[in-house]
């Protein structure tokens, strides 16, 4: 008997993915480095993503979220008490290109409610990071410079916090125009969306107070007092992240699915970016992501530390 | 797209250390037979981390690519194998079940649901025997020349081992699948491992 023709014989209706798969599959392998464009139209392509970086371990609580309590307050007077708030803060001393700039957080995926707790250290100057693989190893790896890429370095994104307007109507203006914001992740074969200038301001202040590290403090009461001018902000009080922890809940589309930013009532920092389905998502005629589904990040620690493998 | 069609993958990945989104074109060329040649192995679960793992690795490496070589096949069935390497225990109790139970656990993760189990023949089950026996090496090789249709010269590259030893390590592995066909249980083959020289 033949070897070699039983063995091509074996497994031989093993399929080759179909199109949707593989679009699924190469827009995780040639996207940029960080889910930043996590708009509802491209959430599926977020999703797999988020779960394509890097899995680590997996936690087995899953919380169910009651998020219907939330109050909603008024947006302005919540900002600007924010805004007073940081502006107090001192300025924290620049990190060297060596230190490292240390986060873990908590995922949340939507589909089936599996989270993910990872660690990752990115240098200050974005030159390696650093974090366990899927079995468990620490690495430290390169990061190939990548000019298509619309994420920074914390060095880079605090040389360009320190050069954006603390005026909030020209913080506004800047940020909505910002060519870096619009043009870039450069990815091949992936539609383009363009946001509505508002839209963009929103997602990019969102995203700038997540640079904690790097953030000064004026620049940060700068963005609270933009954000209460941009046409539909709203805030909501006791807004669960994915631990039960409460905060309050800024978002701006009040549609489903609603993001939330969630801020730490008493300092203002970003808890978590979470999405919940307020209605069954349904694609291709069939329900994708029930009511009530979560995606989320939700920061546990994070900081800058000497080496990479510390925690902050 | 259209004008990328017509350039080695050499060229590509090239371009594509200057110009990233490049590499998209490498993607689009390779990852449906590698994601058919990883379900294969591991099956339909694991075949999407593997590939995607292939390729977010090949791009890291790009740099380092030899552009000697037009065809990055060998190369990325190569990076491929490591990962794969990392679910050889897996594959392993999955040839076992084949040759004790008749269930392909692989081939029933990208069967259809309505469909009836799958059952292998008795030929495959004492093939899978004998694939379960093999050293990860030898398999490797074997594998990649029946199922990822790459020639010994690929298989080398892919590798970076010398030729010869991809001829020893195949005709070891044959030897077992052939005494396993033949009513001979692999596992007590006794084959000879000083066969590197070709």
């Amino acid at each position: 008997m033949d070897d070699l023709k039983i063995l091509a014989e074996l497994r031989s209706d093993a399929p080759t993915p179909d199109a949707d798969r593989l679009r699924r599959l190469r827009r995780r392998v040639t996207r940029r480095r960080r889910g930043l464009v996590v708009v509802p139209s491209l959430l599926v392509t977020a999703v797999a993503v988020v779960v394509a970086v890097v899995v680590l371990r997996q936690s087995p609580d899953v919380r169910p979220l009651p998020f219907v309590e939330a109050i909603p307050l008024n947006s302005e007077t919540v900002l600007e008490r924010a805004a007073e708030a940081v502006e107090k803060r001192p300025v924290a001393p620049e990190p060297r290109p060596d230190q490292w700039q240390y986060t873990k957080t908590l995922n949340v995926q939507p589909a089936d409610g599996r989270t993910t707790t990872r660690e990752s250290w990115l240098r200050y100057d974005g030159k390696q990071t650093a974090g366990w693989d899927i079995d468990g190893n620490f690495r430290v790896a390169d990061v190939p410079p990548d000019p298509g890429d619309d994420d920074l370095s914390p060095q880079a994104y605090r040389k360009k916090l320190l050069k954006l307007p603390t005026d909030p109507d020209e913080l506004i203006a800047h940020v909505a125009g910002d060519r870096h914001w619009i043009d870039k992740p450069r990815e091949e074969g992936v539609p383009k969306v363009v946001e509505a200038p508002d839209q963009r301001a929103f997602r990019i202040l969102t995203l700038y107070l997540k640079q904690q590290a790097v953030m000064p403090p004026k620049l940060e009461a700068a963005i609270f007092r933009a954000l209460a001018k941009i046409p539909g902000v709203r805030i909501e009080q006791n807004v669960k992240d994915a631990t039960g922890r409460t905060g309050l809940g800024l978002f701006r589309s009040a549609e489903s699915p609603r993001r939330y930013i969630i801020l730490d009532p008493g300092t203002y920092q970003v808890m978590a970016d979470q999405m919940i389905w307020l209605q069954d998502e349904v694609r291709y005629g069939e329900v994708i992501f029930k009511k009530g589904s979560v995606f989320a990040d939700v920061w546990l620690a994070s900081g800058i530390v000497d080496r990479s493998g510390l925690a902050g | 797209m259209a004008a990328d069609v017509s350039l080695a993958d050499a060229e590509l990945i090239q371009r594509s250390r200057r110009d990233p989104a490049a590499f998209a074109a490498l993607f689009d060329r390779h990852a449906p037979a590698l994601h058919r040649y990883v379900t294969r192995r591991l099956g339909d679960s694991l075949a999407d981390d593997v590939v995607a793992e292939t390729f977010l690795t090949a791009f890291r490496r790009r740099a380092r690519y030899d552009v000697s070589h037009p065809e990055a096949r060998p190369w990325l069935y190569g990076i491929a194998a490591n990962l794969i390497g990392r679910h050889r225990r897996k594959e392993q109790r999955f040839f076992q079940a084949l040759a004790r139970t008749g269930v392909d656990e692989v081939a029933e993760s990208y069967a259809d649901r309505v469909e009836a189990r799958v059952s292998a023949s008795a030929a495959q089950r004492d093939l899978a025997g004998a694939l379960a026996v093999l050293s990860p090496e030898d398999r490797e090789v074997l594998l990649m020349i029946a199922w990822a249709d790459l020639s010994y010269e690929e298989v080398a590259l892919a590798l970076g081992i010398p030729i010869g030893t991809v001829r020893s390590r195949l005709h070891r592995a044959r030897k077992k699948t052939r005494a396993a066909l033949g009513g001979v249980d692999p596992s007590a083959l006794v084959v000879d491992a000083e066969a590197d020289h070709g």
